[in-house]
């Protein structure tokens, strides 16, 4: 991969959205804000308080949690990965990418205007590939393709408005027919299971045993119910911001700010059943087998 | 996963909006299918309405809903192996016009149609899925008289927030006046007032409001259902493309409207039903749920 190399990018205008200027600024004013790092008082750690619904997050602190997120897996897995699984994917590149993880997101944020929703998708995309194919790692030679190819995925499975792949792979600085390939192997790999419903590893591990494309059986007693795993991206903002919302907690030190979510507001506001949720933060915990104990 | 060489090409059946469908055979099984055939892209790789169809689809397992059996990955191509079903809603509509003059359907057969998508679509909005391009060519029928919901590249998933909502969806005979408006916050009601408009095809033979342009559209479903007012339809104003010149119309009597061009017999359940499907103002128009539980459909669900 030739992220570094490739310089100015003129690409932007071929964006086929045209809905997205009001955010794009949130992403430009946070660029300031982390680029300003350094000259903040050493001791200094402002606290940022995010808003309760991820939509409403900017960006610019979205990407900043979401790299220090994958920078702490990042760093776990890279120590991890002497031992014997060191069988090569798709996603790998030969030697670590130059640009780090931040400024690489932040590009491809940026000039592919990614939507909040699609930014934590990878996230969760992270936790579905790595149970569904062990091979996979989210290690410093996988993430960059990992997270071109999960955005593109991502936009082009839940938005309206997204891009082609031509334009993704040049903001991504890979080839075009090598991003096909990548995306190809991802669809396959999680059996085309892109939308985040909590019943997706399982499914995928059933279609897996049967042979089959499509499993006839859902899990627990075949039944989905009312609530059923559609509030996935709003447990997995949360536990990033309870993860890595501290400063001291990753490897990334971006931007020197400690995140905390606003409280919720009322009791009877909050999502209906709580035994769900303790039940996908579970999840979230096995399914991210990379992560210390 | 399938290999290709498992289905025997057949006849072409059509060109879908992204795709060429064949039927095809199943060798091992003797089952005939619908292969539906997506060139990858060299510019956008597999297709988003692929991967959105396939995505959505694999959720979807319901009786009145075209069923997703797998996908075969070739070099250059996607094949999408479907349920195979013998004909669509508008082809069945179509073969029944003699001369020049179309005619509806028997009404326990528009009742039998309309209570199967109802079930298919409310299936959909169960799973948090909107449909979004509901037409009689979309809805598949076979010669059970089973109908079901195909064609899912227009199709999305609504739990998950994301900041861009297409208003270019649906079909423009069949879009509702809210959408037609620009508005971006649509929900499930943008697939019940299609299911609307293709009841009354149904009972006429005719499509209800055949507009050629936006416009139009508008002007056509205002003279029948009556221009909508800040006071029927609050926050109306506010909508992008909403125009506050719009001539003024009164709403016509549609249940005497769709009488003229039927012989069947239309009961007032029938009437009150239709009235709400077509709701101007989202917010009012029925659920899928609530349309099935309609005293119209009592002998279903008694």
């Amino acid at each position: 991969m030739s992220v570094h190399e490739l310089g100015d990018v003129s690409a932007q205008n071929e964006e086929r959205t045209n809905s997205n200027e009001n955010t794009k600024e949130d992403v430009n004013t946070s660029m300031k804000t982390g680029d300003q790092g350094p000259d903040v008082a050493e001791d200094l750690v402002p606290d940022v308080i995010l808003p309760s619904n991820f939509s409403k997050c900017s960006r610019g602190d979205l990407v900043i949690l979401i790299s220090r997120m994958l920078s702490f897996l990042i760093q776990i897995n890279d120590s991890a990965i002497k031992s014997e699984h060191n069988e090569l994917t798709r996603f790998h590149s030969r030697v670590p990418p130059q640009i780090s993880v931040y400024d690489y997101l932040m590009r491809l944020t940026r000039y592919s205007a990614l939507e909040p929703a699609v930014l934590i998708s990878s996230v969760y995309y992270i936790d579905l590939l790595s149970a569904i194919y062990p091979a996979f790692s989210l290690n410093s030679l996988t993430v960059h393709r990992f997270l071109l190819t999960a955005t593109a995925v991502a936009s082009k499975g839940l938005c309206d408005a997204f891009c082609t792949n031509t334009h993704y792979s040049k903001v991504g600085g890979v080839q075009c027919s090598e991003l096909h390939v990548l995306e190809n192997e991802f669809l396959k790999r999680v059996n085309y299971r892109i939308l985040p419903r909590d019943d997706n590893i399982l499914c995928c591990k059933m279609e897996r045993q049967e042979g089959l494309f499509v499993t006839d059986t859902y899990p627990e007693g075949n039944v989905r119910g009312p609530n059923n795993g559609f509030n996935v991206l709003d447990t997995y903002y949360r536990k990033i911001i309870e993860i890595v919302g501290s400063y001291d907690s990753s490897p990334d030190k971006t931007k020197k700010a400690h995140y905390s979510m606003e409280p919720l507001l009322k009791k009877h506001e909050i999502e209906p059943s709580n035994k769900k949720r303790v039940l996908e933060d579970s999840e979230i915990k096995t399914n991210s087998n990379k992560k210390p104990a | 996963m399938a290999a290709s060489s498992q289905f025997k090409q057949l006849e072409k059946l059509g060109n879908g909006t992204y795709a060429t469908v064949y039927k095809g055979l199943n060798k091992t099984t003797g089952v005939y299918v619908a292969l539906k055939e997506v060139k990858l892209d060299s510019e956008e790789g597999t297709p988003s309405t692929a991967v959105r169809e396939i995505s959505l689809m694999k959720e979807l397992k319901h009786e009145n809903i075209v069923r997703l059996y797998d996908v075969i990955h070739t070099e250059n191509k996607l094949t999408l192996v479907f349920e195979f079903m013998d004909n669509d809603l508008k082809k069945y509509m179509d073969s029944r016009i003699v001369g020049n003059t179309p005619y509806g359907f028997e009404m326990s057969l528009v009742k039998y149609f309309e209570w199967q998508l109802l079930q298919g679509v409310a299936f959909c909005h169960e799973n948090r899925i909107l449909h979004r391009d509901l037409k009689p060519q979309n809805l598949l029928i076979n010669n059970k008289g089973q109908l079901k919901l195909g064609d899912f590249g227009l199709a999305r998933a609504f739990g998950i927030p994301v900041n861009t909502f297409s208003s270019e969806v649906v079909t423009l005979w069949y879009r509702a006046p809210d959408v037609l408006m620009g508005s971006r916050t649509y929900s499930t009601s943008i697939d019940i007032w299609s299911c609307g408009c293709i009841l009354a095809e149904m009972i006429t033979g005719r499509p209800l409001f055949p507009g050629t342009n936006d416009e139009e559209q508008l002007k056509l479903i205002f003279e029948t259902m009556g221009t909508p007012t800040e006071r029927t339809w609050p926050g109306i104003s506010n909508l992008p493309k909403y125009n506050p010149q719009l001539p003024q119309h009164l709403p016509k009597d549609l249940g005497a409207l769709l009488q003229s061009q039927t012989r069947e017999k239309m009961d007032l359940t029938l009437i009150d039903l239709l009235y709400g499907l077509l709701q101007s103002n989202p917010d009012r128009r029925l659920s899928a749920k609530q349309a099935l539980n309609h005293p119209w459909f009592a002998e279903y669900y008694q």
